[in-house]
């Protein structure tokens, strides 16, 4: 078999998705490392803003890297679901009680966070990055009422998407244990005990901040 | 017992085909399904109707001939149990019952409730053959095999090619089949030396037959009438992935 074969084929494409998931999943706990500094105070979240952009072109590359693995990611799976819609003769019949919510679910939670994404680099990404004006930190755009967690409808929104997300990694990494042949292996136990730390505790991370700075700060 | 069935008909896989009802009275709850059905067709006869086509042959639950939906599930209500073993005390008097055939693209439909598996024949067959030295007996136990593996094999072998699998997943993958067909002889010292080529056909021939891909819900291995575990799918990548490595560093 030629790469492009490998690539191509059901397994293949689905040890792709598994890898880009994963990858993105490590960059999705870094992130939440990054936002975290909110809780710290104004002066530490922007001091560690303006440290990633002095970092300049590294991080262009490693934008570039994390779209591609998101493209990718999508790509791969949305010609799996055409491939498994195409296989059922009655896309109705099969054992429901024996499949979670969660895989039934995948491809329509992963669609909304994509659009998720694409809403959250039209606002924080490109405000931080292009658009910042005199006057207003970094810290005033994430809370304020344009595109920040001050709008109740955009706190809503994030944490909808972020509590999808969560629910898509629940079954993303159980999937990827098999697709990766972790499962039946004697890292199997250790794999599960980590996963929980990105399909429950991480997305809880991210969620923390619009509750706080959206709603809690508001009422206490 | 009385029953209220359900059943598919369809004349042939070119055909529509669609729902008929069915009533018997006073069925002994101590008969198998298959009997039930039995008894249904020689109803059938009598009145100069077209009895349900269905699938059966060993009526032992080892053969892999019987297998269509009851109720939605592959097998029918009962964990571990193939149509055949399956009686009809495990329903209640006045049931509804509904009766559809194994649903994949990949099944096309006979008649009734009987489907067309020999993709899976093709997938098997497409596996080659294991290389054995041919002439005299030789000792039985003079190949050893680790006692963990011998039995992680006779589970996988213990497939019967039913199609519940397939007809249990969301995207009629035959991942579960495949994987245990392919287990089965990785993990015997037998099956080493075509290894890497074996998996590369059974995958490439899986993909060919227009089976969907594995979305590892498990739903198959919940329904397998063998308890073909979910290790045997995890097992399945891992032999493809040896194998594009092995191929990248053999060079022919």
């Amino acid at each position: 078999m030629s790469i492009f074969q490998i690539l191509t084929s059901s397994i293949g494409r689905k040890i792709l998705m598994a890898i880009t998931g994963l990858l993105l999943s490590f960059f999705m706990a870094f992130h939440l490392f990054g936002n975290l500094f909110l809780f710290v105070g104004e002066a530490a979240f922007n001091g560690y803003v303006q440290k990633l952009h002095k970092l300049g072109f590294l991080i262009r590359i490693a934008e570039f890297f994390l779209l591609t693995f998101v493209l990718s990611h999508a790509y791969s799976g949305i010609l799996l679901w055409w491939k498994n819609r195409k296989a059922k003769k009655n896309v109705d019949s099969y054992s429901k009680e024996n499949t979670s919510s969660a895989a039934r679910y995948a491809a329509f939670t992963g669609s909304f966070i994509f659009i998720f994404l694409v809403t959250h680099w039209a606002t924080f990404w490109y405000k931080f990055n292009f658009d910042m004006q005199q006057g207003i930190t970094y810290y005033d755009v994430v809370l304020g009422s344009e595109v920040g967690f001050a709008n109740p409808f955009f706190s809503v929104f994030y944490i909808v998407a972020i509590a999808l997300l969560g629910y898509h990694l629940k079954h993303g990494f159980s999937s990827a244990g098999q697709t990766l042949g972790i499962v039946g292996t004697e890292y199997e136990k250790l794999y599960n005990n980590l996963s929980i730390i990105f399909w429950f505790w991480i997305p809880l991370g991210f969620i923390s901040i619009p509750v706080w700075f959206g709603f809690l700060v508001r009422i206490i | 017992m009385n029953i209220n069935l359900k059943i598919w008909r369809q004349k042939s896989n070119t055909n529509e085909g669609k729902l008929h009802d069915y009533r018997l009275e006073n069925v002994d709850p101590n008969i198998s399904f298959l009997e039930m059905l039995d008894i249904l067709n020689n109803k059938l006869i009598k009145e100069q109707q077209d009895p349900v086509a269905f699938d059966h042959d060993c009526r032992e639950g080892i053969c892999g001939s019987c297998g269509f939906m009851i109720n939605g599930r592959p097998h029918g209500p009962q964990k571990a149990t193939t149509v055949c073993q399956l009686h009809m005390r495990s329903f209640n008097d006045e049931d509804d019952i509904l009766l559809e055939p194994f649903r994949a693209k990949s099944f096309g439909v006979i008649k009734d409730l009987s489907v067309d598996r020999q993709s899976f024949d093709r997938i098997i067959s497409s596996a080659g053959f294991v290389s054995v030295d041919t002439g005299e007996a030789s000792e039985a136990n003079k190949i050893s095999i680790d006692k963990n593996n011998a039995d992680e094999a006779f589970l996988s072998a213990a497939c019967i090619g039913c199609g519940a699998c397939v007809a249990a997943c969301k995207n009629s993958s035959a991942m579960l089949f495949t994987s245990a067909k392919v287990s089965h002889l990785a993990l015997l010292p037998q099956g080493q030396k075509e290894k890497t080529e074996r998996v590369n056909k059974m995958v490439a021939t899986m993909d060919a037959e227009g089976f969907g891909a594995c979305t590892n819900t498990g739903a198959c291995s919940a329904e397998c009438p063998k308890e073909i575990g979910q290790t045997n799918i995890a097992r399945l990548n891992r032999e493809f992935v040896k194998a594009q490595v092995s191929n990248l560093f053999e060079k022919k």
